[in-house]
């Protein structure tokens, strides 16, 4: 019957090619491949994501009025709503965490190397994706804090020569951070950043799949074999265990440390002291603060602004910059990474202080 | 008379149904508790703390996490065999063409 079954759709989903694929596909099984539990951990968090955002969707309502309120109503009434909202944000941040621990640890180990640029590429984009999910995501329960730290962020662009106050003003809806800033925010979030989420993706591991995984730099130089596994099943099991784990911890500070719900936001109130964005903004967030206001003939915010940009520009070029890897140059990129992830560490620390 | 596949998905099923109901059933029936509760706790305060709205959710919640937990071990402890018996049979090459 099984076998009948299978053959049926077979027949129609060519099954037995991908399971022919899957099982010929080798993992290689090397120091760095611990690594490769973050690629997997990302589409786990992404799934959780997706799941817990659609049962949110049915009782949110992203109007001025009733945002606060229903955000407020899931977390009071729907039975186990305040578990759903707290996974859907926990999830958010395990998302990205994971997101900027598989970029770096592409960075150190130089996975990004000739044929991966595009994958590199791709990777890139898909994180200016989450963290733009996390910053249209955090405006929604529309409370004092997300409502000032919103308005902090959209006025950034502002200092962008040119183009700046437009885009503050297309992020935003108009002039100021209003209900139709947060009715954008709201189609932002779950209608158009999902459709380029889903493509990139599709093309990233697309990319992933046709490229295979990386060996280490110095193996391939050397040309020395490194031992392999088939991806299903033998890798696949290794990285079961790996989720399983990342769901209970997941669950677990969901349940233990779930986030509150602020009163709704007034747009006429001031804003309240120590506005904080996500944890993941804080480094660029303080960044912007040692800024001195006035440099030369320009204000600080916008040198800052314009060096993050050109900083955002080296690192989607990354693999086309660090194109000798084994030699001083490479050598130099990689203490860049080091010092990228303590510049980050200490500055999230010291905007907390 | 039951493979040991078989008797392990039996157990796990019922410790889902164990752990589950008293879960949902008691958020369910606790619905106007649940509103009175809500609408004195935003007069005191306006800043709303999520967490169990009563003592039968806040234990369904433990037992939950406990069996939760409880599973996540022994899914693992019999994943960590099948990984052992898979790479057995790559090294033996059971799979592979060369064999076929």
């Amino acid at each position: 019957m099984k076998s009948e079954v299978q053959s049926w759709l077979d027949e129609r989903f060519g099954l037995l090619g991908i399971t022919r694929f899957l099982t010929h596909k080798k993992v290689p099984l090397h120091k760095h491949t611990i690594w490769f539990y973050t690629g997997s951990a990302i589409l786990l968090f992404f799934t959780i994501q997706v799941i817990t955002g659609f049962m949110l969707i049915l009782y949110y309502k992203p109007t001025l009025e009733l945002a606060n309120e229903s955000v407020g109503r899931i977390m009071t009434e729907i039975p186990l709503g305040w578990i759903i909202r707290s996974v859907h944000s926990w999830s958010a941040s395990f998302m990205i965490a994971f997101v900027f621990v598989h970029l770096m640890s592409i960075w150190i180990t130089k996975s990004y190397r000739k044929p991966r640029e595009l994958t590199w590429m791709s990777g890139v984009i898909l994180l200016l994706i989450s963290l733009f999910f996390g910053f249209t995501g955090y405006l929604l329960p529309w409370d004092a804090l997300s409502f000032s730290a919103t308005k902090v962020g959209t006025d950034i662009p502002r200092a962008i020569p040119v183009v700046g106050a437009w885009v503050t003003s297309l992020l935003r809806g108009g002039e100021d951070v209003t209900g139709d800033t947060l009715t954008r925010f709201y189609g932002i979030h779950i209608c158009i950043l999902p459709v380029f989420l889903f493509i990139l993706l599709g093309i990233h591991i697309y990319l992933v799949q046709k490229q295979g995984m990386s060996l280490p730099v110095e193996a391939e130089s050397r040309g020395e074999k490194v031992r392999e596994i088939p991806f299903w099943p033998n890798f696949v099991y290794r990285e079961m265990i790996v989720w399983l784990l990342l769901v209970g911890i997941l669950l677990s500070l969901g349940i233990f440390l779930p986030p509150s719900l602020d009163k709704a936001a007034d747009l006429m109130a001031p804003a309240p002291e120590g506005i904080k964005p996500e944890w993941y903004f804080l480094f660029l967030f303080q960044t912007l603060k040692i800024f001195p206001a006035k440099i030369l003939f320009v204000t600080g915010e916008t040198l800052a602004v314009l060096l993050m940009i050109f900083a955002g520009a080296l690192f989607f070029f990354l693999p086309f910059i660090d194109n000798k890897p084994l030699q001083r140059k490479g050598k130099i990129i990689t203490g860049a990474a080091y010092i990228l992830i303590i510049y980050a560490l200490v500055m999230s620390i010291w905007s907390l202080l | 008379m039951f493979g040991k596949r078989v008797l392990v998905h039996m157990v796990l099923f019922c410790f889902l149904l164990v752990s589950f109901g008293p879960l949902l059933y008691p958020a369910q029936q606790t619905v106007e508790e649940l509103q009175t509760d809500t609408a004195q706790s935003e007069e005191e305060s306006e800043k709303i703390v999520a967490s169990p709205q009563n003592i039968k959710e806040e234990t369904g919640i433990f037992v939950f996490v406990g069996w939760m937990w409880l599973s996540i071990c022994v899914l693992v402890f019999f994943l960590r065999l099948k990984i052992r018996e898979a790479d057995r049979l790559f090294r033996l090459k059971f799979f592979s063409d060369e064999k076929e």
